[in-house]
């Protein structure tokens, strides 16, 4: 059985392997970017069953951001659905025989983790400029700015490893089960790993909301009381 | 376990595109449609609340104006009856007034005809009573009563003023008698008027019963009488002033 930490290169464009996982998630975004422009291709005024459905998750997504972070949903709309959708869909990619979930890897973790870090910068910034941004670290002391450091890159750690514990952790209990018992014993944990998959997304979207707000509300506050 | 920054970097890479992806095809189309959905609903719900607003403000002026019709009603209705009271005082009065006239025109009327009822019953009944005493009165014709009354007739000659006398003298007499006169009385008669108005007498002597009794003795421009008939005629005057 191959391991799943491991990343297999299926081709190299030049000098970069392109790995499986890199594939599946191409092939991800041509989905959903393809279903999404299908799907928005004629909006009107009068929703069909479709656009309704597409209107609700919208809703659902700026309803958890305004509940989470406590501020109008339009500059992070994009960021935290976009969050969400792409780690269902690949959490879920694993109902396609053949096809394993590219967040089991470590690599797409990380990018993930990743991107939430630069989007804690990018907002925080936004928010009460560089000074206050980096005066967040001083918050509520000084002698915090080691500790706050630390802790902003312990907790992209830890949304790292959560989502690759989580999943990766699946695929492999499935994988032994099915090596051990046979094909239909690893349904229930199929399942299981889909619910584990959909929560894991949520968890993720909203530890990138609550990671945001906290540098979003720092920051403004360091920008309205400059020490 | 070993990372593979490649993998990583393009991982990156990708999810950063699909963010933009997203957001170019799914989250703005949408939230925009949304978006758009609400300023619609909401600019319906202006409209309604401006037709609600409108209806409330027809409805308030229709009840306004059934108010005012109302009280103009019962305006009309008081000034309908103030008029029908003056008119019907206005008639009343006049009624009254009417009856009033016509009563004292009746009553004038009436007082009018009974008067001259009156009148006539009182011009007949002295008209009988003269002719009634005229009939009496021819029993009594006889010589002491012409006697009598050429006393009487001297009498009021001789009560007359000398121009009076002049005037009753001037010309030829005439002494009428409701009988014929003896020659005895004729020369009484002309003896007695010839010691009042002189000796120069021209005097004629006619008869009219119609007299009665009595002398009437006329001249040119004057005339003096003493006969029942004239004192009748006297009383059927005063009768016929005093009705």
């Amino acid at each position: 059985m191959k391991s799943p930490l491991a990343s297999t290169a299926l081709f190299h464009l030049g000098p970069v392997p392109v790995t499986e996982a890199v594939a599946v998630t191409w092939a991800i975004m041509a989905l959903l970017a393809a279903g999404a422009w299908l799907a928005t291709r004629r909006l009107s005024l009068q929703p069909s069953r479709l656009q309704a459905c597409l209107e609700l998750i919208v809703e659902t997504v700026d309803s958890q951001i305004r509940d989470t972070m406590q501020a109008e949903p339009p500059p992070y709309r994009a960021f935290i659905g976009t969050l969400f959708a792409f780690i269902f869909v690949a959490n879920w990619s694993s109902l396609v025989p053949g096809v394993e979930p590219p967040t089991a890897h470590l690599e797409t973790d990380a990018a993930l983790a990743l991107l939430v870090f630069i989007a804690v910068i990018w907002f925080g910034i936004r928010a009460g400029g560089v000074g206050g941004y980096l005066a967040t670290f001083a918050s509520p002391s000084p002698l915090m700015i080691p500790l706050n450091f630390i802790e902003s890159l312990t907790r992209t750690f830890s949304l790292l490893v959560r989502l690759f514990g989580n999943v990766m952790s699946g695929v492999f209990v499935i994988g032994i089960v099915l090596s051990l018992a046979g094909l239909l014993v690893p349904i229930p944990l199929m399942a299981l790993d889909l619910l584990t998959g959909a929560v894991q997304a949520y968890i993720f979207a909203v530890l990138a909301m609550v990671f945001i707000a906290g540098a979003l509300g720092e920051a403004k506050s360091n920008k309205r009381t400059p020490t | 376990m070993t990372i593979d920054w490649w993998t990583l970097g393009l991982q990156t890479v990708n999810v950063a595109v699909l963010v933009w992806l997203l957001a170019r095809f799914f989250w703005r189309p949408v939230s925009a449609m949304i978006a758009e959905r609400q300023v619609a609903a909401g600019k319906e719900l202006a409209e309604a609340a401006a037709r609600q607003a409108e209806a409330e403000k027809a409805l308030a002026d229709i009840a306004a104006t059934r108010a005012g019709l109302a009280k103009e009603r019962e305006a009309l209705l008081v000034a309908a009856a103030a008029e029908a009271d003056k008119e019907r005082a206005a008639r009343l009065e006049k009624a009254t007034r009417e009856i009033a006239a016509l009563h004292d025109a009746a009553k004038a009327a009436v007082t009018k005809e009974r008067e001259a009822a009156l009148a006539s019953w009182r011009g007949h009944a002295a008209t009988l009573a003269v002719e009634i005493a005229a009939r009496l009165l021819k029993r009594l014709d006889g010589a002491a009563v012409r006697k009598a009354f050429l006393d009487e007739l001297l009498h009021e000659i001789g009560g007359l003023t000398q121009a009076q006398r002049g005037d009753l003298a001037g010309g030829a007499l005439e002494l009428v008698s409701a009988v014929p006169l003896t020659d005895a009385e004729q020369a009484q008669c002309r003896a007695g008027l010839a010691q009042a108005l002189g000796p120069d007498l021209q005097l004629a002597f006619t008869v009219d019963a119609a007299q009665i009794a009595g002398f009437v003795l006329r001249g040119p421009r004057l005339a003096v009488s003493d006969s029942w008939r004239g004192d009748l005629d006297r009383i059927l005057a005063e009768l016929g002033d005093d009705a």
